[in-house]
């Protein structure tokens, strides 16, 4: 539907790693390592005859090569474009007989491939969820199809300039790592992958000893166990070691990009690199971001929007990844008002740094934050999305709960210290995309 | 990519899809019913699953409900009923909202306006009181309504003015529909919003926002009964209003074709077409319904499979027919063509599929895979109390939250004789609506 009121989609998703299923004495979903070196997990919700699998591959697009942009992604795609048993419409056909839905694709820092089928079909569904996984064919005629799909989809992105400013930011923010490229790559890039580039991306990164396979609802852990044992038990790490990647290093003096796009709009994005949840400091760093633009009742929104009627999207969001994190502020305005944006923008990050947030601001924050979490957790795709998300980033299926701790544990000092830290408006990377020429 | 208007259409279609199965899963049927005293119409579902409820307000007011000058008017009000009431000031919705660790938004469509907060279970005594509070006290200050004005603004160069895909499909309905305002779209003309008064707004709310025009759903970990006690105690007070003024408009007949052109800044060009359909009212409704998961739903479906990926004509392109539409609406077309291809050979495409579809039947296996998918993704649904609730609102709107069985019966009982003789009636070469966005670098 339209119109919504507030444009939140974007915050829901970055804000990440909400927390537990509440009263729950038991854990979130069982885990256990296979002979292999698959981590599974399995969270039994028995209520709806559907069970979700995710399996995630540590073979995003970090490990492209520095000239082949757009690698992970272009392989993820086509695991579902024919395997050694099916061509790919044969593969949409089979799944979506049955009403279900299998897909594949790569981000920064993995590739996940996901299935959803009804209880009765998820002995079909994982058939095909395997095949795709582990023998998939990559015909010469998909992969010509698929590049060429993927270029255009990226020339249409130019378009967006949401999309536009991101992918700048990410640029600024990381210069010198692989985030700083785009997952999809540029139509330059893609255009230079082969077919042997994805065979062999494929063979040396979807391997057993760096997957997690999470399968969530309708099915008990013996079962789950069993269903995935009798199709992955057999499959075997290649003999060299998992590709590594370094964590991004700092991005030395912020800088400043324009881009002009003719539209009525412009939109802004301050950004910076910052922390992941492995630093005690990610805690106070994120009721920090969500005082000063991470709801409706935050600072950002109150000024800007509420009091100004500068923006109708502004926020603020942190994003932790397994390599590096972001902090970032973003808002949209008319072209007019630009440099007012900013300036507040910058004004209420320095207000951050030089006073405490009120007790009335940090207990709301906290109590949403603490408070919200059964919304996160109350669907089987969503709690997939979660145990797969604390495994891979190496923060255990407790992480829930030690976030409700760490974050009530937050005080005005803290939130202080960690802005002076990461808050200093002359430390952001920015990114205007719609202004007229100067 | 499909136009923002379409989505909207294509979002209906899932819920929809989504409800049929859940009659079947489980206790569907367990709803209490109430209607109160002023008219307030309340339905109320037990899930104990999570610690959680889904508590959704539906006003039945939307853009269809707009008249001539006031384009926009439903959805500025929208966002004028988080401004505050006496009791509860500005800002302080969303603050005891978040503060209770519960997350709220709201949507305005062609035909209804909706609020929603998804909280834990154990507060649901403060979304009751909230809500009741705003459907009656609203302050609607001048103020507030200047600055919340140019936010509205914003959010209509977000989704229209620098969105091509947006900005084409208003232009369509723009010309698809000579007098039904659903002409207009949903967030207003530019125009208009900035000479919306606050004496309109007033007297719009005054109108609309009565219990009389509501429909309470809420799902989720709580006693039904007791519920129901807590929510008569609070929405009682609130007095019944005049019924609101029926939407007289028609749209009179499609005498030709329709063609608009725009040019403007984009990557890529995009085709809409846009024919005249009816609404559930007819028995072609499944049919058409049934027909636009044929043609959109999955990698497998019709448009997917032969434009974008045999022909390799499109990156996307679908079809999509809104089943729940108050009146008389469009089902739609759209293709954007791959680099290198021309608009006109996509919408040369586009009318050969339908040309095909009047030709020949559908198959049997393209029938039942939609029939699969259908009550698949019902079953799906089930599992968040937020769409169980929304589903429950959305065929109260249009009869009863009972008929969503009837709607699921409705669609297996399709064929691929219906489906063709619906293509044949509505799918006419001169009552064509056609949008080509043109870019321009």
């Amino acid at each position: 539907m339209m119109c919504l009121r507030r444009f939140c989609a974007l915050v829901l998703v970055l804000t990440l790693l909400p927390t537990t299923p509440t009263a729950a004495a038991k854990p979130i979903a069982h885990r256990e390592v296979l002979p292999n070196g698959i981590v599974l997990l399995v969270a039994e919700r028995p209520a709806v005859p559907i069970v979700f699998v995710r399996a995630f591959a540590r073979a995003g697009a970090v490990l492209d090569p520095p000239d082949r942009a757009g690698l992970a992604n272009l392989t993820g795609a086509l695991l579902t474009r024919g395997t050694a048993k099916h061509t790919a419409p044969q593969l949409d056909s089979a799944i979506e007989f049955v009403g279900g839905s299998l897909s594949a694709a790569a981000g920064r820092d993995g590739l996940t491939a996901s299935l959803a089928v009804l209880k009765k079909d998820l002995g079909l569904g994982l058939d095909l969820f395997s095949e795709v996984l582990l023998t998939p064919t990559f015909p010469a005629e998909e992969v010509k199809r698929k590049t060429a799909q993927i270029q255009a989809a990226i020339k249409r992105s130019e378009e967006d300039p949401g999309t536009v400013a991101a992918r700048a930011l990410a640029r600024l923010v990381f210069p010198n790592h692989p985030y700083g490229m785009p997952v999809e790559g540029t139509v330059e890039s893609v255009g230079k992958l082969t077919r042997d580039d994805v065979v062999r991306f494929h063979e040396t990164n979807v391997r057993p000893d760096t997957t997690i396979i999470a399968v969530v609802g309708a099915i008990t852990v013996d079962d789950a166990r069993r269903e995935i044992e009798a199709r992955f038990g057999g499959w075997k790490s290649p003999a060299e070691p998992p590709a590594t990647t370094p964590p991004a290093s700092p991005s030395g003096s912020p800088k400043t990009e324009t881009i002009q796009k003719e539209l009525t709009q412009a939109t802004i994005m301050l950004g910076r690199q910052a922390i992941r949840q492995t630093d005690p400091d990610y805690f106070p760093l994120t009721v920090a971001s969500y005082v000063l633009g991470g709801g409706s009742a935050s600072r950002l929104y109150s000024r800007v929007r509420d009091e100004g009627g500068l923006a109708y999207a502004v926020f603020s969001y942190v994003t932790p990844a397994r390599y590096g994190a972001s902090f970032a502020v973003s808002a949209q305005t008319r072209t007019a008002e630009v440099p007012k944006v900013i300036e507040i923008i910058r004004e209420e990050l320095t207000r951050m740094t030089r006073e405490p947030v009120t007790e009335r601001e940090l207990k709301l924050a906290k109590e949403y934050l603490i408070g919200s979490f059964p919304l996160r957790l109350d669907t089987s795709s969503k709690v997939a999305d979660f145990v797969v998300a604390v495994e891979e980033q190496g923060l255990g299926l407790d992480y829930a709960d030690r976030y409700k701790e760490r974050v009530a544990k937050v005080t005005p000092a803290d939130v202080q210290r960690v802005a002076a830290k990461y808050f200093a408006p002359d430390s952001f990377n920015r990114v205007v995309v719609g202004a007229p020429k100067p | 990519m499909r136009p923002t208007h379409t989505l909207r259409l294509v979002f209906v279609a899932t819920l929809l899809l989504g409800l049929a199965a859940g009659a079947a899963a489980q206790n569907s049927d367990r709803v209490l019913a109430a209607t109160l005293e002023n008219g307030l119409r309340v339905l109320l579902q037990e899930d104990h699953r999570s610690p959680i409820v889904s508590f959704q307000m539906w006003y039945r007011v939307g853009s269809r409900n707009e008249t001539r000058g006031t384009t926009g008017i439903a959805h500025f009000l929208e966002h004028l009923m988080f401004k505050g009431t006496p009791t509860h000031g500005p800002g302080e919705f969303a603050r005891l909202v978040e503060q209770n660790g519960g997350q709220d938004n709201a949507f305005t469509s062609q035909d209804v306006t909706s609020y929603y907060v998804n909280i834990a279970a154990d507060r649901i005594d403060l979304v009751i009181d909230l809500e009741a509070d705003r459907m009656h006290n609203l302050r609607l200050d001048p103020k507030d309504i200047a600055s919340e004005r140019e936010v509205v603004i914003e959010e209509r160069r977000t989704r229209t003015e620098d969105d091509p895909g947006g900005f084409l499909g208003e232009e369509v309905s723009s010309i698809a529909f000579k007098n039904h305002p659903y002409g207009a779209p949903i967030i207003g003309w530019m125009e208009e919003i900035k000479q919306i008064t606050p004496a309109q707004i007033r007297a719009f709310y005054k109108t609309y926002y009565v219990p009389n025009n509501a429909i309470l759903v809420a799902v989720g970990d709580f006693k039904a009964p007791e519920v129901l006690t807590k929510i008569r105690a609070k929405f009682r007070r609130i007095p019944k209003g005049p019924p609101p003024p029926p939407v007289l408009a028609v749209e009179p007949p499609q005498n030709g074709e329709r063609r608009v052109i725009v040019k403007k800044h984009a990557q890529l060009p995009i085709v809409y077409l846009g024919y005249h359909v009816p609404n559930r009212k007819s028995p072609d409704a499944f049919a058409l319904e049934m027909l636009s998961t044929i043609l959109s739903e999955g990698r497998a479906s019709r448009l997917y499979k032969r434009l974008v990926y045999e022909r390799q004509l499109a990156l996307e392109a679908g079809g999509d027919y809104n089943y729940f539409s108050h009146d008389p609406s469009l089902f739609w077309f759209w293709g954007t063509p791959m680099p290198g291809q021309t608009p006109e050979t996509m919408e040369k495409a586009l009318l050969a599929e339908m040309e095909a579809l009047k030709s020949e039947p559908v198959t049997e296996e393209e029938l039942q895979r939609a029939r699969n998918q259908v009550e698949a993704t019902f079953v799906f649904q089930e599992d968040s109390i937020h769409r169980r609730a929304g589903l429950l609102a959305r065929f109260e709107l249009i009869g009863s939250y009972a008929d969503k069985d009837r709607f699921v019966e409705g669609l297996r009982a399709v064929t691929a004789a219906d489906i063709q003789r619906v293509a044949r009636t509505y799918f006419a070469d001169d009552k064509k609506n056609v949008g080509i966005l043109l870019p321009r670098p």
